[in-house]
């Protein structure tokens, strides 16, 4: 169950960074992407009625298996710093271009590359 | 030990970059020499053809992370060195700032963690760190431009990654393990389950995206034109090899020869039409990336052992040549100001001799001319008696690759008059030496292979013969050049490409 709404998520994530142009947007989706796979990861780690894998609290009991749990961790980590890093490069071009759009955007990129040159 | 001290090590020192830019270049140097002891030691260790395995923190094979230095190791490690010296002696003129080589450190770490591991989610983690560090260098110098095309590689990474990373999650469900290894034993037993076919698609096109195949890594154009030059070199040479390496470990676990001929194939062959009329120097050795690319993946379709070495050898041919031409080109459009063609060719005389010779090499390498890197590592690949199919588009590859490199020629006029001298020149031959005298590593690495029967005459020929063709196609259609679609490469189409590819993939797994 879980691990399908994951899916879902990504999809909605995904098709959002297809057809919206606006960049700030395709970050949120890119989040919600972010979030739907590593739901899909935690997913993988229930069994049926597990406990949360704490010693204390488990001794004995079914518990979820706590390596997809770990390794959620780093996950979670790296997107949080990719969708870091990507706002401030949306920052620096909303400060040279003045938009968001990233169609709009391609264009005058196009235009800078054309009329700079560039090495 | 020594495996976790190879990619650690280079973490450690990016860290200490920070303190100053004496420092910085100090422990650039620093890092390569630890990093070249410890490579020849492994390699001297392993030359029997013998493998070193490490499974770290304790735990048992399927649970901990495992790291194995093999003959893919082996084999690209000197690469990896090779690139990192002539980037490091590139850049020293420029004086970057300490952040740049913490970076450089950073990458290099990342990458040989990549050509050890053994494990699916750590696989993931180092692809993800090689994004962000690739997608910072791309941006290093902040020109609008640069940060454009870094964020669209963040963007169209991240996906992939997301991909993969449920890939991962469908492989752990079904397995319990992210051992290659154990992974491998588990899907031989049982190769058409549903989840097997699910899993590899998810992995393939995740992978696919970093690994520069046409359709899934349409960021690759810009961002390897935009970057700075040593940058264009690294990314190019070493960091889509990576994607390459972990193809190459899932082609060894899942069943996906089929799948990897039919992505070979369309990548070289859009790669080269691509290629042929890119009007900007770095650009179109952007595109002759993807269209190399392409050949690595047929020959990893192929998945014979002497392909393998034959893979093997031709991107650690690929990473020189293309590394040359990349810090060559760089210094020429920058004395030139411009990397259109015509403007390159029309300010020759601005361009010093030394970055033109090192054009040359690079060209000769990468178009096959006998006895150079090129040649040297096609006639291990071809030698593996691939299929027909495989073998016409490894021919027109080579015939589209002539064809686009021979609007360099009217760059290669050398005058009495040396205009100035490059100041480059350590940064070229480091690259240079080794394309014209190159020696098949594989052949050192991997004893067992005879490769010598690889180097018949028929080779030389058809070699020799597709240069020729290429450069007849040239003289005939001089004039003409075709408008490509460039709307594929923006970032609505390029996301919906991924989401295509993924289709094809997996309709290519079912069959």
């Amino acid at each position: 169950m879980a691990f399908s709404v994951g899916v879902v998520l990504f999809g909605i994530g995904l098709v959002a960074i297809a057809i919206r142009r606006d960049l700030v947007i395709k970050l949120l989706a890119l989040g919600l992407t972010n979030a739907g796979s590593i739901l899909c990861l935690v997913a993988v780690g229930d069994r049926p009625d597990a406990r949360v894998p704490i010693c204390a609290v488990c001794r004995d009991a079914i518990y979820a298996d706590p390596l997809p749990q770990a390794l959620v961790l780093s996950a979670i980590v790296i997107n949080f710093a990719i969708l870091a890093l990507a706002l401030v490069f949306v920052m620096r071009l909303v400060e040279r271009y003045r938009s968001t759009d990233s169609r709009h955007i391609e264009d005058l990129v196009q235009r800078d590359l054309d009329e700079g040159g560039g090495p | 030990m020594i495996l976790a001290v190879l990619p650690l090590s280079r973490f450690v020192l990016g860290l200490l970059c920070r303190l100053s830019e004496r420092t910085a270049r100090l422990l650039a140097a620093v890092g390569w020499c630890i990093s070249a002891a410890l490579t020849i030691f492994l390699i001297v260790e392993t030359r029997d053809g013998s493998t070193i395995t490490v499974v770290l923190g304790g735990w048992s094979a399927d649970l901990g992370i495992v790291l194995r230095f093999d003959a893919v190791s082996a084999a690209v490690c000197p690469l990896v060195l090779l690139l990192e010296l002539a980037a490091i002696l590139y850049v020293r003129r420029d004086a970057p700032r300490p952040l740049f080589y913490a970076l450089l450190q950073f990458l290099l770490g990342a990458v040989f963690a990549l050509l050890l591991s053994q494990d699916l989610f750590n696989e993931y983690v180092i692809l993800e760190l090689l994004t962000l560090v690739g997608f910072l260098l791309v941006g290093y110098d902040r020109r609008p431009t640069q940060v454009w095309a870094s964020l669209k590689y963040l963007v169209l990474a991240s996906i992939g990654m997301g991909f993969f990373l449920i890939g991962v999650a469908v492989v752990y469900r079904h397995t319990g393990t992210l051992n290659l290894g154990l992974l491998a034993e588990i899907v031989a037993d049982r190769p058409d389950a549903p989840w097997v076919t699910l899993a590899a698609t998810l992995l393939t096109a995740g992978v696919a995206v970093k690994a520069g195949l046409f359709g899934f890594s349409q960021w690759l154009p810009a961002a390897h034109s935009a970057a700075p030059p040593a940058v264009s070199a690294l990314l190019s040479g070493l960091v889509i090899k990576m994607g390459i390496v972990v193809i190459l470990r899932l082609s060894q676990v899942f069943p996906l020869g089929t799948t990897l001929q039919i992505l070979g194939a369309a990548t070289a062959l859009l790669g080269v039409v691509y290629t042929a009329y890119a009007r900007n120097l770095k650009r179109m050795l952007a595109f002759s990336t993807l269209s190399q690319i392409g050949y690595l993946v047929l020959g990893l379709a192929i998945g014979t052992p002497q392909a393998l070495a034959g893979v093997l050898d031709y991107a650690i041919a690929h990473g020189l040549f293309k590394g040359l031409l990349f810090l060559a080109a760089g210094e020429a459009s920058r004395a030139v100001g411009s990397g259109r063609f015509s403007d390159l060719v029309s300010k020759r005389a601005a361009i010093p001799n030394a970055t033109v010779v090192a054009l040359l090499v690079g060209t000769l390498g990468i178009v096959g001319l006998p006895p150079l890197a090129g040649f040297g590592a096609k006639a291990v690949l071809l030698g593996s008696h691939p299929n027909v199919f495989v073998v016409t588009i490894l021919v027109l590859t080579s015939i589209g690759t002539a064809f686009s490199f021979a609007r360099l020629l009217p760059l290669f006029r050398f005058r009495r008059t040396a205009p100035r001298p490059s100041k480059r020149i350590a940064a070229y031959a480091v690259l240079a030496l080794p394309i014209l005298f190159f020696v098949p590593l594989t052949g050192v690495t991997l004893p067992s292979l005879q490769l010598g029967s690889g180097l018949r005459p028929l080779l030389v020929v058809e070699s020799v013969g597709a240069i020729a063709i290429g450069l007849l196609l040239h003289r005939l259609t001089e004039r003409r050049a075709p408008r490509l679609p460039k709307r594929i490469f923006f970032l609505e189409e390029a996301t919906l490409a991924i989401l295509i590819g993924l289709l094809l993939v997996f309709l290519c797994l079912r069959v």
